[in-house]
């Protein structure tokens, strides 16, 4: 490997960089349009400019230096998609997963409210990213539409409560039922797609029932939305004044209202649905259905031809899928207290999509990491309110170039067979 | 009988432009594979070159039309292509050999980029350009009529042009066959000696100058634009390029028309309200019975 | 970055400093919830705007009993989640004594219920929607009218002046939007004129010619448009390229220069009739109130001085209510309030017991004046 460093390619690099700056911002930052009428900024576009080229000359020579051609070399061979661990591996998640429990637990009641409904809607994500990770990471079926069993369950609670009379416990398993028959709905059809047609089919889906959702105003409310209710314990109340028929749980205890009271309930309910999930995750990736669901991603005909009913397996993750994108929704709605359509636009799902790619597909830890660093940086950078979406679209660039399999790979035990048996 | 006529040239031209953006995405995902998300934002930022290059020309007392329309149209068309260059380079290159996956995020991030970007560097108000053609076509039939303004039918003539001008690029050039090989095998075409990599860079820039045709087009009809006006037609287009089959180029442009044709005759004839849902809808019946899109190959299963 | 911009967060960053040398007093914290970054941004500037000249000239008045006022800036980009999310942050996290906000009817219901919870009151310079105050809740006002006052006024002019018996009414399917062509068309069908058209476009589209010659294809003389500036702009644009010669009209929506750079030019918005509440410029309190923005540079158009109203008013309510924050709302529903705009009084709801809806007219040279006739 030479180490020589070409200075002259660099500045080469460098000065194409700053042209090719000059145009792309020329006309957008240095020209500010006022009426049919425009003033220059041009201090402000040298100033991009030159930032370009100082970059583009920092990466030019970092590239050229021993370290920089071993990072590139790296990141051009890192093609492995699972890690194979040897057999008998002890994962430290034995460690990792009761303190993350217990510190799941105790966060509610030492969490400012604001960072408890950061948290929750983390949670929500958590839960989304789970479900859209069946479908995507698992069976490979790429679902631009999830957003649409999201808004199935959230739907589900509010018209649930208000033309039903149904409780938010009674519509927890009834939305995730109902999700689940919408995705069964969905997949019978694509099943013949493949790809990325699967994709734009499921984007159609997902945009379909928000546009029935906005204007079928005389069931769902149109764009004023629905109220949706809390949660109750044991027929208590969170709320100041009981709106369901119940008792306010403070008045209840004789205690002062606390509004912080109803967002740890959610929060705790949430928590555990979360931990159930993934736990039945868990199992289930060690399950046929599991392994099914793989298999069929990496090859659909082998999988075929082995015997395996493809359209059950396809099903199957659907409906999964689903119905934990259904459960996701009736907890986002009771948190919101109230739902309307423009929750359930596609750049939810392709919110969610980011999260299931970005903690690296199938991984079900890097969901889980990936979940909240996308809800939790959003509102971090609510400071620099103005950047905040740029800051966030250029996290993703960067993640995805920095790891583009994801946070977390998936890794696997590697199976022995034990001496002498055989 | 007027109003039906109407609406069929307003499904035109609203569809030719479809077709137009739809190419970007049809090229791009023919020859890497991946759904450009970006493409949508790519068009907004044409809207706003179109309106600085205006602002520009008139500056320098340049009013007559067709050296106006020149300049815009070229200017754009450069400058917009340098754009799709740049983001191919610094987005999506890096990820060429990775999942399948990555890059679509890229895009999701990049079109965010594009949004927020424009957003501050011009301002969160809705921008305009003056009217640069005056005057309607009017044609009565019976009692009615058939209204098109001089630009409407500017609109149609360019855009169809254009889709003739690329369709004679990529039939019948060394450009165009150095796409169509590399589109059919990558790993092939390189070995011929030919350098993929600046193939799929000038795929981006012909996606991004259909583009900026249309933003071209479109900014100066409407007269007005803002920095969100790329999600929802990006959205469509994609649809569009989807419905023709993608990959294909003429598929692109006629999934283009039928879906404005489509949208246009159900909204005039039967409802506004639900005519993304038909539109939707007709997409997911034509992909039940046509899994490939209009004129997409079927994928060939190997076993 | 563009310089503005960075002038901006420069002048915040000043503004904030200098407050955090305020802080060893007691201040009171006041949020400003809007769409600061979105398709609706330019709104969402108008409050700041606004609020912002409000507490500037409170403070230098002696402040409320002698404690300052200070701003928190508070970005919903009009969507609910936001909403809900920066209403709990302003609640929780800074501890508010009230908020003036949100801008859409869509922001300002589901965050009110936060505010409810909170004990704080909300009042709104823009969010028209009924449902807003008509929920029960005691903390919520607003400084500018309903949409069913809004409706009655266009319906009564549309019969009454415009002598038409055809109208189209279209919306753009937002809570706002849709919620007053309800209103409209309700009137409308209560003086006994039944609509031709009754349908929703899509916010964020701008092709609506397909519409647009269903409107014509249905013989309407007036169109009535619920909605705001950008989709409005787009529609008189292309009703005029397809030769429609009828009315159009709109409510408080499109107050905005941007209307008239939406519609593609000013020969567009030429006779567009538009509902707004009697032009706070034009009231003879607000004359050095608006001297001062203009000698700042800008033009207190549109929401601004209901923004600067609304702070007086909750300014007005901490005064009265001496520092307890759960006591402002009874305060304001007892009390008249004089402001910018005349002096304000609550019903039990929290609407103002006197709407002042007129007609306004746009003209070719891109402005709008009240209607004389």
């Amino acid at each position: 490997m030479s180490s020589s460093i070409n200075i002259k390619k660099s500045v080469i690099d460098t000065l194409l960089a700053g042209l090719l700056s000059l145009i792309v911002f020329g006309p957008v930052i240095g020209i500010l349009l006022d009426g049919y009428d425009f003033t220059t900024r041009p201090s402000l576009l040298l100033t991009m400019v030159a930032i370009v080229m100082v970059g583009r000359f920092a990466i030019s020579l970092f590239v050229q230096s021993e370290k920089g051609q071993m990072m590139l070399y790296k990141h051009q061979n890192n093609d492995d998609g699972v890690i194979v661990l040897p057999p008998g591996h002890k994962s430290k998640m034995v460690y990792i997963v009761p303190i993350a429990i217990i510190i799941g637990l105790v966060a509610p009641f030492v969490a400012t409210k604001y960072i408890l409904t950061v948290l929750i809607l983390g949670l929500i994500y958590v839960l989304l990213g789970l479900g859209l990770n069946i479908v995507v990471g698992l069976a490979g079926l790429l679902d631009l539409g999830f957003v649409g069993f999201y808004a199935i369950g959230a739907y589900g609670l509010s018209l649930g409560y208000q033309y039903l009379g149904f409780g938010f416990w009674s519509m927890l398993p009834l939305a995730a039922i109902m999700a689940a028959v919408a995705g069964a709905i969905l997949g019978f059809p694509v099943l013949r797609m493949h790809g990325d047609y699967l994709a734009i089919v499921t984007l159609g889906f997902g945009e379909i029932i928000r546009l029935i959702l906005t204007n079928w105003t005389s069931f769902t409310g149109g764009p004023n939305g629905v109220y949706a209710p809390l949660p109750t314990l044991f027929g208590l109340e969170f709320e100041r004044r009981a709106k369901q028929g119940g008792t306010p749980f403070h008045e209840f205890f004789n205690l002062p209202y606390d509004s912080g009271l109803k967002y740890v309930f959610i929060y705790l309910s949430l928590f555990m649905v979360v931990c159930a999930v993934l736990y039945i995750k868990h199992r289930l990736v060690k399950m046929p259905i599991g392994r099914a669901w793989e298999a069929l991603r990496e090859d659909e005909i082998a999988c075929r031809s082995l015997g395996l009913n493809h359209v059950l397996i396809k099903l199957s993750a659907f409906m999964m899928g689903a119905s934990t994108g259904g459960l996701a929704g009736v907890f986002f709605a009771t948190y919101q207290g109230f739902v309307n359509p423009t929750s359930f636009t596609f750049f939810e799902s392709a919110l969610i999509l980011a999260i299931v790619v970005l903690g690296g597909l199938g991984s079900t830890v890097g969901v889980v990491i990936a979940a909240f660093v996308l809800t939790v940086t959003p509102e971090m950078l609510r400071e620099v309110a103005d950047f905040r979406v740029l800051i966030f679209g250029l996290l993703m660039v960067v993640m995805m170039i920095w790891r583009p399999r994801g946070l977390v790979r998936i890794t696997r035990t590697g199976f022995a067979v034990r001496k002498g048996v055989a | 009988m007027d109003i039906v006529l109407q609406q069929l040239v307003n499904g035109l031209t609203l569809g030719s432009v479809y077709g137009l953006i739809a190419v970007g995405y049809t090229m791009v995902y023919g020859i890497i594979g991946m759904i450009n998300f970006a493409h949508g934002d790519v068009y907004m930022v044409s809207a706003y070159i179109t309106a600085i290059v205006l602002a520009l020309l008139s500056f320098f007392g340049i009013h007559s039309f067709p050296v106006v329309i020149l300049f815009t149209l070229l200017l754009t068309i450069i400058i917009t292509g340098v754009y799709g260059w740049t983001i191919e380079r610094v987005a999506y290159r890096p990820l060429r050999n990775s999942t399948r996956l990555a890059p679509l995020i890229s895009a999701i991030g990049m079109s965010l980029i594009l949004q927020n970007y424009v957003q501050i560097a011009q301002g969160a108000r809705s921008q305009g350009v003056p009217t640069l053609l005056d005057g309607t076509l009017r044609m009565h039939i019976g009692d009615g009529y058939v209204q098109l303004t001089y630009m409407k039918v500017f609109i149609l003539v360019a855009a169809f042009s254009g889709m003739g001008i690329l369709t004679y690029i990529i039939q019948k050039t060394t450009l165009g066959r150095m796409c169509r090989a590399t589109q059919q095998d990558r790993k092939m075409a390189s070995i011929l000696g030919i350098n993929t990599d600046r193939i799929i860079s000038y795929v981006f820039v012909i996606g991004a100058a259909m583009a900026a045709l249309a933003g071209v087009l479109i900014t100066l009809d409407y007269g007005s634009f803002d920095f969100f006006v790329g999600f929802v037609i990006g959205v469509k287009a994609f649809t569009a390029a989807v419905l023709g089959g993608i990959g294909s180029l003429p598929g692109a442009m006629l999934g283009g028309v039928i879906l404005g044709l489509a949208e246009s005759l159900f909204s005039g004839l039967v409802n506004t309200d639900y005519k993304d849902v038909f539109a939707f809808g007709l997409l997911v019946t034509i992909l039940i019975f046509r899994p490939s899109g209009l004129l997409g190959k079927p994928a060939v299963e190997k076993v | 970055m563009s310089k503005s911009v960075l002038k901006k967060t420069l002048v915040s960053l000043a503004v904030a400093s200098s407050f955090a040398a305020f802080a060893a007093h007691a201040d009171i914290k006041v949020g400003i919830a809007g769409p600061m970054t979105g398709a609706y941004a330019a709104f969402g500037e108008q409050l700041w705007k606004g609020a912002s000249q409000a507490a500037e000239d409170i403070n230098a008045a002696g402040g409320i009993n002698g404690e300052k006022l200070v701003l928190v800036k508070a970005d919903d980009a009009c969507e609910p989640k936001q909403a809900v999310s920066v209403a709990n942050r302003l609640v929780d996290s800074d501890q508010v004594a009230g908020v003036i906000g949100h801008f859409c009817s869509s922001s300002s219901i589901p965050a009110s219920e936060i505010y409810d919870e909170g004990g704080i009151s909300e009042i709104t310079p823009a969010s028209t929607n009924p449902q807003y105050t008509e929920r029960g809740l005691p903390g919520v006002f607003r400084t500018c009218g309903r949409d069913d006052q809004q409706g009655t006024v266009a319906a009564d002019y549309i019969i009454d002046k415009l002598k038409a018996t055809k109208v189209a009414v279209i919306h753009d399917k937002d809570t706002y939007g849709q919620g007053l062509a309800d209103a409209t068309k309700a009137q409308l069908n209560k003086r006994g004129v039944t609509e031709v058209m009754y349908e929703g476009l899509t916010r964020g589209e701008k092709d609506f010619n397909a519409l647009v010659t269903k409107i014509r294809a249905s013989g309407a003389e007036v169109v009535y448009f619920g909605g705001l500036h950008a989709e409005a702009g787009a529609l008189v644009h292309q009703l005029r390229d397809q030769g429609f010669t009828g009315g159009f009209m709109s409510g408080d929506g499109i107050t905005s220069e941007e209307f008239v750079t939406a519609a593609g030019g000013p020969k567009y918005v030429d006779g567009v009739y538009m509902t707004f509440g009697a032009d706070p410029r034009n009231n003879t309190a607000s004359a050095d109130v608006i001297a001062k923005f203009r000698a700042a540079g800008y033009e207190p158009e549109g929401y601004t001085l209901y923004s600067y109203a609304a702070l007086q008013v909750l300014a007005a309510g901490l005064k009265g209510a001496n520092g307890d924050k759960t006591k402002v709302a009874e305060w304001i529903h007892g009390n008249t309030v004089p402001t910018v705009m005349g002096d304000k009084q609550y019903d039990a709801k929290g609407d103002l017991t006197v709407s002042d809806y007129v007609m306004y007219e746009w003209h070719a040279d891109g402005k709008y004046t009240e209607t004389t006739n």
